[in-house]
């Protein structure tokens, strides 16, 4: 064997300290790795991840353990459609004894907030997130409070063709740097999850595993994850491909260019790399890309979702490649 | 409307195909006239939106006018509105055309009545491509009637269409088709739904001059990939038209009897004469490799006769040509004894002989009967008929090839002393046979008073002409000489002396004529070699002799060519030509041979044995010496081109050999130096350095997979690449390994800040290599060596990055034409 390609040092920790989380959150859900993979890279990319799918699969307790397995403070917010915009960022209430008015930090400020069932608030509560999750700060009677970094929001919500839901406005969903389905669990990992989770909850046994300083030092060192110029050539390529496909109404965004791109990073730390390669952009490019698109017309009414156009357009768009003579 | 232009266009771009049959431009403006009215037509009835049925119509009314106007325009009513009389002129004209083209051959002159007839052809072919493309909306149908008229000249001319004509042609129809396109694909374009978004995002490129876009802004789908695509095909398709046959070896059919009728055409094979150009024949056939025999012939005194074709009677100081013979009715072979022989009177003997006469059936094109002179009857099959001033025998309609036909001549025998007494008579003959161009130089005029001195009659003077070009002259015979420049006559006269029949002959005939006596060029075989009774005449007994004018005699050939080994094998010097006292005996018939000896060189007469008698003998082979050699050329001519293809399609496979000799050398000088270095080599420098040695291996393999059929999809990443090939075709562990260490070896070269170490990957490529190679059968292996599709892929390549810089190119032009409009 001519090669052998050791983790760099820089990444070492890191491999280490997510390879606990993982064991953590993995230990309180049964087989759904790639789930558990995608969260941890959403996390080391200061993203936010939106875990969709039915009830009853999973979703909470997996923002739950993956909240429980960082020392660090976190927040659950139930949404439900009477939920206002201030019981999520905090009010400002008049304190008796001060005489003057005092601000209450909503549950938006912790480092990792769960937002249960996001889709059943109505949009005017829903977009009470935004400015939270893109800039990492709350305006409240026009005060400006920074949140903590990491900061991460776990939004779970159910398909919105299920009963009492709101779909959530493109913009916002364009603020979730990806979107993974939990899926039903193999018959096998359902046995196991019986034998497990019949006494006790497990969530209740699950100790933090790394400390808020130590996944911000893993954050930096993802930062540092090169990029090559083809690589972000292909990037680019990708994203401009949803634009152009005439099965999408609307194409993903340059936002979700900058997303991918960062996704990118964490992946290719999580597996040991200093450096993105394609296979990277291919393996996050649907959970990254397919929750923004709309699909057209006729895709509608072809029963093509936009993770099949996603997964078309990675066969399509050539990987950038320097041929030799 | 556009198609009306397109079809108008196309008609007239494959009207230019037939320039080669013509003389002169007078047709192609009449033609262009005519297509331009059937368009006329063609817009009025798009206009009015006339039926499909009455287009046609409308076009053949235009037409009609529009000939009356260009034809007949004197008959017509107001010069344009055709009258009774100008149909009738009309009618005229096109018998008078009709006979033109039965009379000519191609290039035709530019008669009135033959210009009517191309303009009409022309104007009728405009008219059914106009039906089919613009009514009936079936353009590629209206290619048939645009084929017909290209293959007009290819059937007619043996030469190809010129390949520039033939693109412009091609273009023209590329052109029709194209316009259909963009009709039906405009007329769809306004159904098919567009995304906005996209329509946003790239806006449809404004064609400026293009009448429809301002129409439709929005609407118009965007058909340039498809416009691209349709003129890429267009133009590959036409460049491989011209290219790929010229690659080819010539398919050419080996015609080995093109003389005769044919040299320039034949001008149909239907019912006209053509004038060939019989000198050119000459030599073709004289040049021949092999011998084929040509006919044989017996006769009742078994004595060899030359077999005159043709006469050539004018010359125009280059070269002798043949006036237009004449074929009256009465002089038909059927209707009994042909004309008598001009000149001959019963002043003299004669010797009736008759020959029988059997022409191979492999000659080609070949209107004109070989006979002795002259031919008072001849019995034969078909419509023959004999020309009154030179007694050729010729048909419109039937070929010599295969023929046996019987002929009865008279020969004439005149005595010394009768041709002796034989007077200088100018005016006995057509002044053809006298005239001679004003410009033929001081020194050829004054030559034959020179040669010749005083003499008292024509006869003494062409006799020793003749001796003068056998004997004293100095002339040798050599096929290698130049044909017939402004100053070949001179050079050969004057200078070089050197040449063969055809420059021995016309210099006589000239030479004679300055003397006053009456010549012309016969041009035909010699008698050729017995063999088993009869006498067998081949191609390189063709020959060219002069005949001399004597009033009472009539026509008597001469042969100034040398014979024998050391001239024409076969030539013979007439009895009466030769100065009598130094022959040794009287004969009354002629023995071959007689001047055998002559030539330039200094020796005795009768010795036919001189130094270069052995090389001319193995050189100008005689009788069956080539019969046994006869398809040894052929068989290495065939080999030689099989050869020659075989090279060509190992081309590839070479190609590819070179590249992957330069990719492993690329290799192997990375390998030899990671050893040199091997002990720290981490810096960056030294690890961009191997990027080519790492991107020659990747590249080598990318090849290599492509030639077993198992082509990397464009969007596999070094990695997934790996594991398909390990998946799919269940490599062992070592081919796996190796084929991963590329993979990630590549990998880091290509997206690694630092690509890191990397050891020489030339084991791992060759592992690969096996490992890919046993998953294919054998027939793929062996065509990956010998026609590997890699190269045919780079071929292909740059193929396309051609076509985009025309792309680019026209880009420019039409943002420069957008610019000038816009300003």
């Amino acid at each position: 064997m001519a090669v052998t390609h050791d983790v760099p040092p820089q990444l070492d920790e890191l491999v280490t300290v997510a390879h606990r989380i993982r064991e953590a959150i993995e230990s309180v859900i049964e087989g759904k790795g790639d789930a558990v993979r995608l969260t941890l890279t959403v996390l080391l990319s200061e993203g936010h991840l939106l875990i969709e799918d039915v009830p009853g699969v999973g979703k909470t307790m997996l923002a739950k353990a993956l909240a429980r397995s960082i020392d660090c403070p976190v927040r659950r917010v139930q949404f439900t459609p009477d939920l206002l915009p201030s019981d999520i960022t905090g009010v400002s209430a008049y304190n008796q004894q001060t005489r003057e008015f005092e601000f209450k930090p909503g549950p938006v400020f912790a480092n990792i907030v769960v937002g249960d069932e996001i889709n059943r608030a109505s949009p005017k509560t829903q977009s009470a997130l935004l400015e939270c999750m893109e800039e990492h700060q709350v305006t409240v009677d026009g005060e400006t409070y920074r949140l903590d970094a990491p900061f991460m929001v776990i939004a779970t919500q159910n398909p919105i063709e299920m009963e009492g839901t709101y779909p959530l406005p493109e913009a916002q969903r364009d603020r979730f740097t990806a979107r993974v389905a939990m899926g039903y669990p193999e018959p096998t990992a359902e046995l196991e999850m019986l034998d497990v989770h019949g006494g006790a909850s497990p969530l209740d046994k699950l100790e933090p595993v790394a400390t808020t300083s130590e996944v911000r030092a893993l954050i930096e060192a993802v930062r540092g994850v090169y990029v090559s110029q083809p690589v972000k050539k292909y990037a680019i390529d990708l994203v401009v491909a949803t634009r152009h496909s005439p099965d999408l109404r609307l194409g993903a965004s340059p936002r979700s260019t900058l997303q991918l791109v960062r996704a990118a990073r964490a992946h290719a730390a999580l597996a040991g790399r200093d450096y993105v390669i394609p296979d990277d952009l291919q393996d996050l490019a649907i959970p990254v890309l397919a929750h923004r698109l709309l699909p057209s017309v006729e895709a509608q009414g072809q029963r093509r979702l936009p993770e099949q156009v996603v997964a078309d357009l990675i066969r399509r768009v050539p990987v950038p490649e320097t041929r030799g003579r | 409307m556009r198609l009306t232009i397109a079809s108008a266009a196309a008609t007239f771009t494959a009207a230019i195909l037939l320039y080669p049959l013509f003389e002169g431009g007078t047709w192609f403006w009449s033609s262009l006239g005519a297509v331009l009215a059937v368009m006329l037509a063609g817009l009025v009835s798009s206009r009015l939106s006339l039926p499909a049925w009455a287009a046609p119509a409308l076009a053949l009314a235009a037409t009609w006018v529009y000939l009356t106007m260009s034809f007949a325009a004197e008959e017509a009513w107001g010069l344009v509105v055709p009258t009774k009389a100008s149909v009738l002129e009309l009618g005229r004209l096109l018998g008078v055309g009709w006979a033109d083209i039965q009379r000519f051959a191609a290039p035709v002159p530019n008669t009135e009545g033959i210009v009517l007839l191309a303009t009409g052809g022309v104007a009728l072919i405009a008219i059914l491509v106009d039906l089919f493309a613009a009514r009936l909306r079936r353009a590629a149908l209206a290619g048939l009637p645009l084929l017909a008229l290209a293959t007009v000249p290819a059937t007619i001319l043996p030469d190809p269409i010129s390949w520039p004509a033939f693109i412009i042609a091609a273009f023209g129809f590329v052109g029709l088709l194209v316009a259909d396109g963009r009709e039906r694909i405009g007329h769809w374009g306004r159904a098919v739904l567009v995304r906005r978004t996209r329509m946003a995002a790239t806006p449809a490129p404004r064609v400026p001059g293009r009448t429809s876009a301002p129409a439709r802004p929005s609407a118009a789908a965007d058909t340039s990939g498809l416009r691209l695509s349709g003129k890429r095909i267009g133009f590959a398709a036409i460049a491989l038209a011209v290219l790929v046959p010229a690659l080819l070896p010539a398919m050419e059919p080996v015609s080995f009897f093109q003389f005769g009728v044919g040299g320039s055409g034949t001008g149909g094979r239907g019912n006209s004469i053509s004038i060939p150009n019989p000198i050119a024949n000459l030599k073709g056939q004289l040049e021949l490799p092999e011998r084929r025999v040509v006919l044989t012939y017996a006769s009742n005194d078994n004595q060899p006769r030359y077999l005159r074709i043709y006469t050539l009677d004018t010359f125009d100081g280059q070269q002798f040509g043949m006036t237009k013979p004449k074929g009256a009715v009465a002089n038909r072979t059927d209707n009994g004894p042909l004309p008598e022989p001009p000149g001959l009177t019963g002043r003299t003997d004669v010797t009736n002989v008759t020959t029988d006469i059997e022409i191979s059936d492999e000659i080609a094109e070949l209107m004109f009967l070989p006979l002795p002179y002259p031919p008072r009857e001849i019995q034969v099959d078909g419509d023959w008929r004999a020309d009154v001033d030179t007694l050729m025998v010729f048909s419109t309609r039937d070929e010599a090839a295969g023929l046996d036909y019987q002929v009865l001549t008279s020969e004439p025998e005149p005595t010394r002393e009768l041709l002796e007494s034989l007077p200088f008579d100018r005016d006995a003959v057509d002044p053809r046979f006298l005239a001679l161009p004003d410009d033929l130089p001081a020194e050829i005029r004054a030559l034959p008073r020179r040669i010749v001195g005083e003499v008292s009659s024509p006869y003494e003077a062409a006799v020793k002409l003749q001796k003068w070009f056998t004997e004293d002259g100095g002339f040798t015979y050599n096929l290698r000489t130049q044909g017939h420049s402004n100053s070949a006559l001179a050079d050969f006269l004057l200078h070089s002396r050197t040449g063969y029949c055809e420059q021995f002959a016309a210099s006589m005939a000239v030479l004679a004529r300055l003397m006053g006596i009456p010549s012309r060029v016969a041009i035909g075989y010699t008698g050729g070699s017995t063999v088993g009774g009869r006498w067998q005449v081949g191609t390189n007994d063709s020959h060219s002799w002069p005949e001399l004018y004597f009033d009472g005699v009539g026509w008597l050939p001469f042969e100034p060519t040398p014979s024998g080994s050391l001239g024409q094998g076969s030539a013979r010097a007439p009895a009466y030509s030769v100065p009598a006292p130094e022959t040794t005996g009287d004969s009354s018939t002629p023995t071959p041979g007689a001047t055998s000896s002559a030539g330039g060189d200094e020796i005795a007469p009768g010795s036919q044995q001189n130094p270069r008698a052995v090389d001319r003998e193995s050189q100008l082979l005689a009788g069956g010496v080539p019969a046994t050699e006869e398809s040894a050329p052929v068989i290495g001519k065939v080999g030689l081109g099989l050869a020659g293809l075989l090279l060509v399609l190992l081309i590839p496979a070479a190609a590819r050999l070179v590249t992957r000799s330069r990719r492993v050398r690329a290799l192997d000088r990375q390998a030899t130096r990671s050893q040199d270095e091997a002990t720290a080599v981490t810096s960056r420098t030294a690890a961009t350095e191997r990027v080519p040695s790492v991107t020659a291996a990747w590249a080598e393999l990318d090849d290599v997979l492509y030639d077993y059929g198992l082509a990397r999809h464009a969007s596999e990443t070094p990695r997934a690449l790996a594991r398909r090939l390990v998946q799919q075709y269940e490599f062992g562990a070592d081919a796996a390994a190796a084929l991963t260490a590329i993979a990630s070896a590549v990998e880091r070269v290509l997206f690694a800040r630092d690509p890191g170490r990397t050891g020489p990957l030339r084991k791992e490529l060759r592992t690969v290599r096996q490992a890919i190679a046993a998953t294919v059968p054998r027939r793929r292996r062996i065509l990956a060596v010998l026609l590997p599709p890699s190269t045919l892929r780079r071929l292909r390549g740059f193929g396309e990055r051609l076509l985009d810089g025309f792309d680019l190119l026209e880009t420019i032009r039409l943002r420069r034409t957008a610019a000038e409009k816009g300003s």
